[in-house]
C-alpha cells in the first residue's frame, strides 16, 4: 500500500523519510522498552534489578530465575489449563460472533436495533459489579470451580459481534443479491457466500479473545477453587511470596514465559488480524 | 433448509409449487428470521443469562443494604443518598473521567500518528516490524506489566527518572504526587491500549482510495492541510470505532492505578471501578457498590450515545 | 466460479472442519479437565481450609495436607490456596463463596482480618481450648502472649496464632561501612536514627535515600506513631481473657493482660501524631527519606539490596525475601525500631479462623491444633518469609544460611517491649486503613500538606467508625 503514500511523504518533503524512519524507530524503542528490561531482568538475580543505568544485555545471565517458577509452581498444568480455557473461549466467540455478526449485518428482523444495542450495552458493565451475580448464576448450573464455569460465560463477545457486523457489512452487498438470484436462500448464502470471506475477521476476534483472557485473572480468582484448576496468571501470583518477599526475578520471568503463547498467537495471527481489522473500523 | 421463494417476481424459483405463490414473500422472510434466531442465539441466551441477569441483579442490590454475610435489608434510595454526599465516590468520577479525557485522546493521537507516519515511503520488512512492535503491548496482562512500570517510574531509583537526568533535568515524583500519579497511570494505560486504535487506523488508511489522494494533490493540497481535509473526513468512521471502544474501555479503568498507586496519593488516582472494588470486597458495602455500578453504567451509556449523535456530523462514510 | 477458487475453497472447508474435529476431539478428551472431574475428594465432604497462596510455598501446603493425613487419617481435608495478590483479593474470593454458601470451614486470617471475622464469621475457640488444655500448654508456653492477645476479640479467642511479623528496623551493612557508622545500639533514639540518616546522606551519591518505606497499614506510619506513644485510634483492652492467661501463662508473664484490643475513638489530629508526621515530612523535605509509595513494598528489596537504600522497616519475612534477592547474610542486619516516647513496636500476626458455617467444627479444630505444632510449622517456614509465633523454633541454624546476624532482635521485640501491639485493627479495618494511606500520601505529597491531610483523616475516620460493619 506504498502507492497513495507516494504523494503523501512528498508533501513533507521536510520530513524526509529518514527522519520518519527514525521518529518510528526511538517510539517502537520506548514502545518495547519495558517488555525488553522485563526480559533482562528475568535474567539476572533481583539484587542486580536497580542498576542504573540500566543494563539491557546482563553481565552474568543466569536462568535460575526461571528454574526457580517451574520448581515452586507446576506450569505444565496452569498452562493446559489456560489453553483448555483460551482455546475454546477464543473458538467459541469466532462461532457466536460470526454468527451473530452475520444476522445484524445481513438479515432483517424485528427487535434488531434493540437486541444490537443490547449487546453493545454489556460492553459497558464493569466485571467487579456483576461477579458476585455471575457467580450465583454459575452456582445454580454447578459449573463453579470448573474450567468451563470460565469458558461458558465468556462465549458471548459484545466486542467481537460488533466487529463481526462491521466486517460483514463491508462485503460487496452484491455477492448475497447475486446469490439470491440464483435461487440460493439466506442460509446458503451466509455457507456458501459470506463465511469464506470472514476469515480474517474472525481471526481478529479470535486473537483479541486469546489475548484478553489469556491473561485474565480477576474471574479466574472468584470463580476457581482447586488448585487444579488455576490458570496460568493465578500461578504466577504465588511467585510474589509472603508480603512481596518473592525475587522479583522470579516473577518476572514468570511473565515471561506467559507471554509466549501470546507473543506466539500474535505472529501466527498477525496477518489475518491485520486484513480483518482493515475492514473492521471503516463500514458503518 | 432450502428457501422456496424470493421477493423478486423475475427470478424463477428452483421448487416452485403450486400453492406456494400466495405464501412465497413471507415465506423468505420467515427463512431469514429463522436464521436470524438460530444465529443469534448463542449470543443473546448467553448475555442474558451471564450480563443481563446479572445486571439486573445489581441493580436490585443497589437498592438493599448487604454485607454479604447477614442477609440483605431493603433500604430504598439510601445507596445512591450515601453515594452522592460520599466526596471519594465524586473525586473518583472526576478522576475518571479527566483520565478519560487524557488517555483517550493520547491514545487516538499517537496512534493516528504513528499510523499516518507509517503510511509514508518504506520497506516492507520496515513497515511490519513497527506495526508488530506498536501492537507489541496489547499481548501483555495488565497487572504484570503494572508491576514492572512500577519499578521503572520510582521516583528515586527507576530507569524513567534516570533517563529523564541523562537530559539534565530533575527528577520526577511520578508516582507519589497528585498530578504525577494521574499522568504516570494515563502514560502506562496509553502505552499498553495504543496498538489498538493504531491498527484500526493502519486499516482505516488502507482502504482510503488512492486517486482520492492523487485528486488532493492535484488541487494542490499539501502536508498537514491534506491530511486535515481529505483524509481525517476519510478516516472519520475509524476514529468513531476507535473513540467509542477507547471511552467504553478508559472508563473502566481498574489494574493499572490499582498496582500503580492503589488510587493515591489522596484519592487523585481513585477511578470508579477502584471504588466498585472497594466498597463491595473491602467494606462490604455491596448495595452502594452496586448503586455505583448502575452511575458508571448510566454515565457510559450516556456519553456512548452522544458519541454516536455527535457522529452523524462528523463521520463521513464514502 | 473457477477452478482454483474451487479447490481453495474445498481445501479451505476441508481445513475448518479439520480443525473443528480437531477442537471437538481435544474437548472431548480433555473433557474430565474441563469439568474438574478428575480432581480426586472434590466436594466429598472435605475439611476444606483457605489459605492465602502466596503466603506458603506449594511444597509446603503439600507438606501440610499430608501431615494432617498421616495424623487424622478419618478427616478428609482439602486446601484452597487461593491465589490472591493481597488481602482484598483474597477476601473477595471469600465473601463470594460466602454468598453462594459455598465457604472453606478455616479461613488464614491475619491481624488486619482478626476482629472483622470474629464479629461477624467467627466462632470462639474457646470451649475446645479449656477441653485440650492440657494438649495445648506447650504451645502457649512457647508463644508470647502479645500474639495471642492479638487474636482475643471480647474476651474470646478466635485464632492460634502461628507466624507473626514485627516492624523492625533493617540496616545495608555496606552502607553503614560508607557510612563509617557503627551499628546502632539496641535503645537507640529517634535523633540517634536522624542522625545516622544524614551520615548515610552525606556519604553517598545522588542515587541513594537513606530511609525508605512503604504507605501501608503494617509498617507505614504506626511504628512511628507507636514510639511517640500514641496511636491512630484510641486503644484499650476489652475486659475478660482470665480464663486463658490464669491457664496457660505464669502471673508475671499475664499481667495488664485483658480479652483483646478495642480500637474506638480516632485521633488524628492528637498532637503526638500530628508531630510524627511532622517528623516524617522533615525527613522527606530533607531527602533522607523518599515519599512513600503505596503497595505490598515489593520495590524495597530490590533499592535495599542494591546499596540504594540504608534503611528501611520490616520483619522476620524480610529475611528470606533479601536471600532470595541474592543479598548475602552479612550484608543487612537488623535492630529494633528506634525509641522516642516509647520502644513499643506494632506487629501483624495470623492463623487459622473458624468460620460459623462450617458443619465440621470439632475436626476443623483438630485441624488448628495441628498447624500450630511445632513439626507443622518447621515443614511449612522452611524459607524465613515470615517469624514463626514459636519462641523455640527461632533458632541459630534457622538463620545461619539467610542471617540476619542479630535475628534474634524478632522475637526480642515482644519479650524486651511486653507492650508491643498488633496493628490497629478494628472491625471496619478496611475503610480505616484507606483513609490513613489516602491522607498519609496526601500529607507527605507537599510541603505544608500535613495539618489540614490529617484533620481531614480524622473526620473521615470519625466516619469511618461510626458505621457498623
Amino acid at each position: 500500500m506504498s502507492q497513495p503514500t507516494l504523494t503523501l511523504s512528498r508533501a513533507r518533503h521536510s520530513l524526509g523519510p529518514w527522519a520518519r524512519i527514525a521518529g518510528l524507530t526511538v517510539c517502537a524503542l520506548l514502545t518495547l522498552g519495558p517488555v525488553v528490561w522485563t526480559v533482562s531482568t528475568s535474567l539476572r538475580t533481583p539484587a542486580e534489578s536497580f542498576e542504573l543505568p540500566p543494563q539491557i544485555i546482563p553481565v552474568h545471565p543466569s536462568t535460575a530465575a526461571y528454574h526457580g517458577v517451574f520448581e515452586q509452581i507446576d506450569v505444565w498444568l496452569l498452562a493446559l489449563n489456560s489453553t483448555l480455557v483460551t482455546a475454546l473461549v477464543a473458538l467459541g466467540q469466532m462461532v457466536t460472533a460470526g454468527l451473530a455478526g452475520y444476522a445484524f449485518a445481513r438479515l432483517d428482523f424485528r427487535f434488531k436495533k434493540p437486541l444490537f444495542g443490547l449487546v453493545l450495552a454489556t460492553m459497558m458493565v464493569p466485571l467487579q459489579v456483576t461477579i458476585v451475580p455471575v457467580f450465583l448464576v454459575l452456582k445454580s448450573t454447578g459449573l463453579t470451580d470448573t474450567l468451563l464455569g470460565l469458558i461458558v460465560p465468556a462465549f458471548p463477545t459484545a466486542f467481537g459481534t460488533f466487529l463481526m457486523r462491521q466486517y460483514f457489512l463491508g462485503m460487496p452487498k452484491d455477492l448475497g443479491e447475486a446469490a439470491m438470484l440464483d435461487g440460493a436462500g439466506p442460509w446458503r448464502i451466509f455457507r456458501s457466500v459470506y463465511a469464506p470471506l470472514a476469515r480474517p475477521g474472525l481471526a481478529i476476534v479470535g486473537v483479541l479473545a486469546f489475548n484478553y483472557h489469556w491473561n485474565e485473572f480477576f474471574r479466574p480468582l472468584i470463580l476457581e477453587t482447586s488448585g487444579q484448576n488455576y490458570t496460568l496468571p493465578l500461578g504466577l501470583v504465588s511467585l510474589q511470596g509472603n508480603l512481596g518477599t518473592g525475587s522479583i526475578s522470579v516473577v518476572l520471568a514468570g511473565v515471561v514465559l506467559s507471554m509466549i503463547p501470546a507473543v506466539a498467537v500474535f505472529v501466527v495471527g498477525q496477518r489475518p488480524l491485520r486484513e480483518g481489522i482493515t475492514s473492521a473500523g471503516v463500514n458503518r | 433448509m432450502t428457501d422456496t421463494g424470493t421477493r423478486i417476481p423475475a427470478v424463477r424459483t428452483r421448487a416452485a409449487s403450486p400453492g406456494a405463490a400466495a405464501v412465497r414473500p413471507s415465506a423468505r422472510e420467515r427463512g431469514t428470521r429463522l436464521l436470524a434466531a438460530l444465529f443469534l442465539a448463542p449470543t443473546v441466551v448467553g448475555i442474558v443469562v451471564f450480563t443481563v441477569v446479572p445486571i439486573v441483579g445489581s441493580v436490585v442490590l443497589s437498592l438493599f443494604h448487604w454485607n454479604v454475610i447477614d442477609a440483605p435489608g431493603f433500604a430504598g434510595t439510601a445507596n445512591y443518598r450515601e453515594i452522592f454526599s460520599d466526596s471519594t465516590v465524586l473525586v473518583s468520577f472526576r478522576n475518571t473521567l479527566v483520565f478519560m479525557v487524557f488517555a483517550v485522546a493520547a491514545q487516538l493521537l499517537i496512534a493516528l500518528g504513528l499510523a499516518l507516519t507509517l503510511n509514508g515511503r518504506m520497506p516492507a520488512w520496515l513497515r511490519s516490524v513497527f506495526r508488530s512492535a506498536f501492537f507489541f503491548p496489547l499481548v501483555l496482562s495488565a497487572a504484570s506489566i503494572s508491576v514492572v512500570m512500577k519499578y521503572l517510574f520510582n521516583q528515586d531509583f527507576g530507569v524513567v527518572n534516570w533517563l529523564i537526568g541523562l537530559f539534565g533535568l530533575a527528577p520526577v515524583p511520578w508516582l507519589t504526587s497528585e498530578h504525577g500519579a494521574m499522568a504516570t497511570v494515563v502514560i502506562v494505560y496509553v502505552w499498553q491500549q495504543f496498538g489498538f486504535s493504531f491498527l484500526l487506523f493502519v486499516g482505516g488508511l488502507n482502504n482510503i482510495p488512492k486517486e482520492i489522494h492523487e485528486a488532493a494533490a492535484l488541487d494542490g493540497a499539501t502536508g498537514l492541510r491534506k491530511h486535515l481535509a481529505v483524509t481525517l473526513p476519510l478516516l472519520s468512521p475509524t476514529l468513531l470505532v476507535a473513540s467509542v471502544v477507547g471511552i467504553i474501555n478508559a472508563l473502566q479503568v481498574f489494574e493499572q492505578p490499582y498496582v500503580l498507586t492503589d488510587g493515591g496519593p489522596g484519592d487523585s488516582t481513585r477511578t470508579v471501578v477502584m471504588v466498585i472494588y472497594e466498597k463491595a470486597f473491602e467494606q462490604l458495602r455491596f448495595g452502594e457498590a452496586s448503586a455505583v455500578g448502575v452511575l458508571l453504567f448510566v454515565l457510559i451509556m450516556a456519553v456512548t450515545a452522544l458519541q454516536f449523535r455527535l457522529s452523524r456530523r462528523f463521520v463521513h462514510y464514502q | 466460479m473457477t477452478d482454483s477458487l474451487l479447490s481453495r475453497r474445498a481445501l479451505l472447508r476441508y481445513g475448518a472442519y479439520g480443525a473443528g474435529a480437531a477442537a471437538l476431539a481435544g474437548t472431548a478428551a480433555s473433557w474430565d479437565r474441563l469439568t474438574g472431574a478428575d480432581i480426586p475428594g472434590r466436594d466429598d465432604g472435605s475439611l476444606v481450609v483457605a489459605t492465602l497462596g502466596s503466603a506458603f510455598a506449594p511444597a509446603g501446603v503439600r507438606a501440610l495436607v499430608d501431615g494432617f493425613r498421616r495424623l487424622h487419617p478419618d478427616i478428609k481435608v482439602r486446601i484452597n490456596a487461593v491465589q490472591a495478590v493481597d488481602w482484598s483479593d483474597f477476601f473477595a474470593k471469600i465473601l463470594t463463596q460466602i454468598a453462594a454458601g459455598t465457604a472453606p470451614d478455616l479461613v488464614y486470617v491475619a491481624t488486619e482480618g482478626v476482629q472483622l471475622f470474629a464479629r461477624h464469621l467467627g466462632v470462639p475457640l474457646d470451649r475446645w481450648v479449656r477441653r485440650d488444655a492440657a494438649e495445648l500448654k506447650e504451645y502457649f508456653a512457647d508463644v508470647h502472649p502479645s500474639l495471642v492477645e492479638s487474636m482475643m476479640y471480647e474476651g474470646s479467642l478466635y485464632q492460634l496464632p502461628i507466624e507473626f511479623n514485627a516492624a523492625d528496623m533493617y540496616l545495608n551493612t555496606r552502607v553503614l561501612r560508607r557510612a563509617g557508622a557503627d551499628f546502632p545500639a539496641a535503645d537507640w533514639t529517634r535523633d540517634d536514627f536522624t542522625a545516622l540518616l544524614r551520615r548515610m546522606k552525606k556519604a553517598s551519591d545522588s542515587h541513594f535515600t537513606p530511609y525508605f518505606w512503604t504507605n501501608r497499614l503494617w509498617g507505614g506510619v504506626v511504628p512511628w506513631l507507636f514510639a511517640n506513644g500514641t496511636n491512630l485510634l484510641a486503644e484499650s483492652k476489652a475486659p475478660g481473657g482470665s480464663w486463658l492467661w490464669d491457664s496457660f501463662y505464669p502471673a508475671d508473664r499475664r499481667r495488664g493482660r485483658g480479652g483483646g484490643f478495642r480500637w474506638t475513638t480516632p485521633q488524628a489530629t492528637d498532637d503526638r501524631v500530628v508531630e510524627a508526621y511532622d517528623y516524617l515530612a522533615s525527613l522527606v523535605h530533607d531527602g533522607l527519606c523518599t515519599r512513600p509509595e503505596g503497595g505490598n513494598g515489593q520495590n524495597l528489596i530490590g533499592v535495599f539490596s542494591t546499596g540504594r537504600v540504608g534503611v528501611t522497616p520490616a520483619g522476620g519475612f524480610w529475611a528470606g525475601g533479601l536471600h532470595l534477592a541474592g543479598m548475602r547474610a552479612d550484608g543487612f542486619d537488623v535492630q529494633y525500631f528506634p525509641r522516642r516516647h516509647t520502644q513499643r513496636h506494632q506487629f501483624g500476626a495470623a492463623g487459622y479462623a473458624l468460620l460459623r458455617t462450617s458443619k465440621k467444627q470439632d475436626e476443623a479444630w483438630e485441624f488448628i491444633k495441628y498447624s500450630a505444632r511445632r513439626e507443622t510449622l518447621g515443614e511449612l517456614f522452611t524459607t524465613n518469609q515470615t517469624t514463626p509465633a514459636r519462641r523455640s523454633m527461632l533458632t541459630t541454624a534457622r538463620y545461619r544460611e539467610t542471617g540476619p546476624a542479630h535475628w534474634r532482635v524478632f522475637y526480642d521485640t515482644l519479650d524486651r517491649f511486653p507492650d508491643t501491639g498488633p496493628i490497629p485493627a478494628p472491625p471496619q479495618v478496611a475503610e480505616v486503613t484507606q483513609v490513613l494511606l489516602k491522607h498519609t500520601g496526601t500529607a507527605l505529597a507537599s510541603p505544608g500538606a500535613v495539618g489540614p491531610a490529617l484533620r481531614r483523616m480524622q473526620g473521615d475516620l470519625e466516619k469511618a467508625m461510626e458505621r457498623d460493619v
